[in-house]
């Protein structure tokens, strides 16, 4: 069996050299409240990928910061770079959250990690360290209703409990997608390479926080 | 082998010699037979890496090959069955499109699988080229089969042709009659990758199957390979199953990722069902053992086997 599986494995670990896309920005996590480009691209990854999957539109996709453990620098990224990313088995997942629900996620990410990467949000702090007020709505503004129920993509680790965003695990209807979060990223840019595209951080924008507020938010000062 | 897992291996392999018979039983119509199964292997071919928490380690498809082997050869009559979702999750199903996952399964000596709804991933065309790869392979293993009982494939001809409602083996002093169903495509399968396929109520399906299967086969023991996953929010799966369909003794699950130690004892109108999943990717290979006699369990253990180094 081992004899027979080696050259299938070397195959694979050969395309860990293989040129990906060409990053000509990189993508960078940047500091706790500053604004995580690289984690904006991988929730947008991860929703695009479970619509695709499951042929339906999923509005929000979250993930955690802690899970993404490098930078992808300027140049050409290499199956490998995906990788020290992304270097965990951690699986997409789908569930149901109601719009409530979905600002508490936020509200969440905010406080325990200053602002989780997300997809179809955008969060707004507002006010002053003692009187901060918090507002969340879809990317093109629109309200949340707080009573609906949306399909959101997730990790199966922050599904079952880890990181800090805990109403997560309050989700239902569990879908397992089957696809890595490292698979989806690197389908992301093969994607992009051959449609002969480079890779291009998102726009900033998903988290407004005015400065004095991001420095109580990075010294856990913040209540909202 | 670690301690922990040669145990295991050891008091499984007991089990099965202990299960009692009476002693009219041993003389008449009469047999035991093991069920080692898997679920939702996910391509997991090699075992996963450090950083993977409790996984971390464990699994590999040349451990459970040797794992297999070595129960195999330590039982009586033994079927090798897995519950689907062999597709999709590490670099070896994007490369290799699922048909090496089928080759190893045809190595390590699998007599049947069901579908998964992850097995439809690359589509039914791509589904149907990795199950030829398999049947096409010089081995002296004989190809195993796909068995589901209630997806229609009358628009998946060249899927059709490679898929049993059920299916029948005989062992010494016993038949055994195994079956298999899947979960709805909705929300879980884009439209465009189960062309052709249609989704049936489960339950439905399975009735007349195990009706068959008991009355005409005369089977003594009825299999299911189910796909619907051990305990849902709807109305179908593994738990609700034996309440909907008497007369199954065992049924070996997937979709839920759960891991059992052992086997859960459901009642129902005909006896009880053995409701059984070992967590995924392989990581470990669940036994089943029934002592059977004149069309009737009279014994019945499991097990969760962990796959380590």
């Amino acid at each position: 069996m081992d004899a027979y599986l080696a050259p299938y494995a070397a195959k694979i670990k050969a395309s860990f050299g293989q040129p990906l896309v060409q990053a000509p920005q990189g993508l960078y996590r940047g500091r706790r409240g500053e604004e995580n480009l690289l984690g904006y691209w991988v929730a947008d990854t991860m929703r695009a990928a479970a619509a695709k999957a499951t042929g339906d539109p999923i509005p929000f996709a979250i993930t955690n910061a802690g899970g993404l453990r490098a930078n992808l620098r300027v140049g050409m990224l290499k199956v490998e770079d995906i990788y020290d990313v992304m270097p965990f088995e951690n699986e997409v997942v789908i569930i149901q959250l109601t719009g409530s629900q979905i600002i508490q996620v936020v509200r969440e990410g905010l406080l325990h990690e200053g602002g989780e990467p997300c997809s179809g949000v955008r969060a707004e702090l507002s006010g002053t360290p003692g009187r901060t007020a918090f507002h969340v709505t879809w990317t093109d503004g629109k309200p949340i209703d707080p009573a609906a129920t949306y399909r959101v993509a997730t990790t199966d680790y922050l599904y079952e409990g880890g990181g800090r965003m805990r109403t997560l695990s309050r989700g239902r209807g569990l879908i397992r997608t089957g696809l890595t979060l490292r698979q989806v990223l690197l389908d992301r840019c093969a994607e992009l390479a051959k449609a002969g595209q480079p890779l291009l951080p998102p726009a900033p924008g998903r988290y407004v926080i005015p400065p004095a507020l991001q420095e109580a938010l990075r010294e856990r000062e913040l209540h909202f | 082998m670690e301690r922990r897992d040669f145990l295991a291996t050891l008091g499984a392999a007991a089990a099965v010699s202990a299960l009692p018979l009476r002693a009219a039983d041993e003389a008449g119509a009469s047999g035991r037979i093991t069920l080692l199964h898997t679920n939702d292997t996910h391509s997991h071919i090699e075992p996963f890496g450090p950083g993977n928490g409790a996984l971390s380690g464990r699994g590999g498809v040349a451990r459970r090959a040797t794992l297999i082997k070595r129960l195999r050869a330590s039982v009586g009559s033994s079927l090798l069955l897995d519950a689907g979702d062999t597709f999709q999750g590490t670099p070896f199903f994007n490369m290799y499109k699922g048909r090496l996952d089928y080759r190893l399964m045809r190595m390590m000596g699998y007599e049947a699988t069901t579908l998964g709804n992850h097995d439809f991933d690359n589509g039914v065309d791509m589904l149907v080229a990795a199950m030829e790869s398999m049947e096409r392979m010089n081995h002296p293993n004989a190809p195993f089969a796909f068995i589901n009982c209630n997806f229609d494939f009358k628009g998946a001809p060249h899927l059709e042709k490679r898929m049993r409602p059920y299916m029948v083996r005989e062992f010494p002093g016993m038949k055994v009659g195994i079956t298999g169903v899947g979960v709805a495509f909705d929300g879980l399968v884009a439209p465009q990758n189960h062309l052709g396929v249609a989704w049936r109520d489960p339950y439905e399906s399975l009735n007349p199957v195990v009706k068959h299967l008991r009355e005409k086969e005369k089977v003594d023991l009825v299999v299911v390979l189910s796909h619907l996953g051990y305990q849902m929010d709807g109305p179908f799966d593994d738990l609700r199953l034996p309440a909907h369909v008497p007369g199954v003794d065992a049924v070996i699950g997937g979709h839920t990722h759960t891991f059992l130690d052992a086997p859960v004892r459901v009642p129902q109108a005909m006896g009880e069902t053995l409701v059984f999943q070992v967590g995924w990717a392989g990581v470990n290979l669940g036994r089943m053992d029934f002592a059977v006699a004149h069309g009737e369990v009279r014994a019945s253990g499991g097990l969760s086997m962990p796959v380590e180094a």
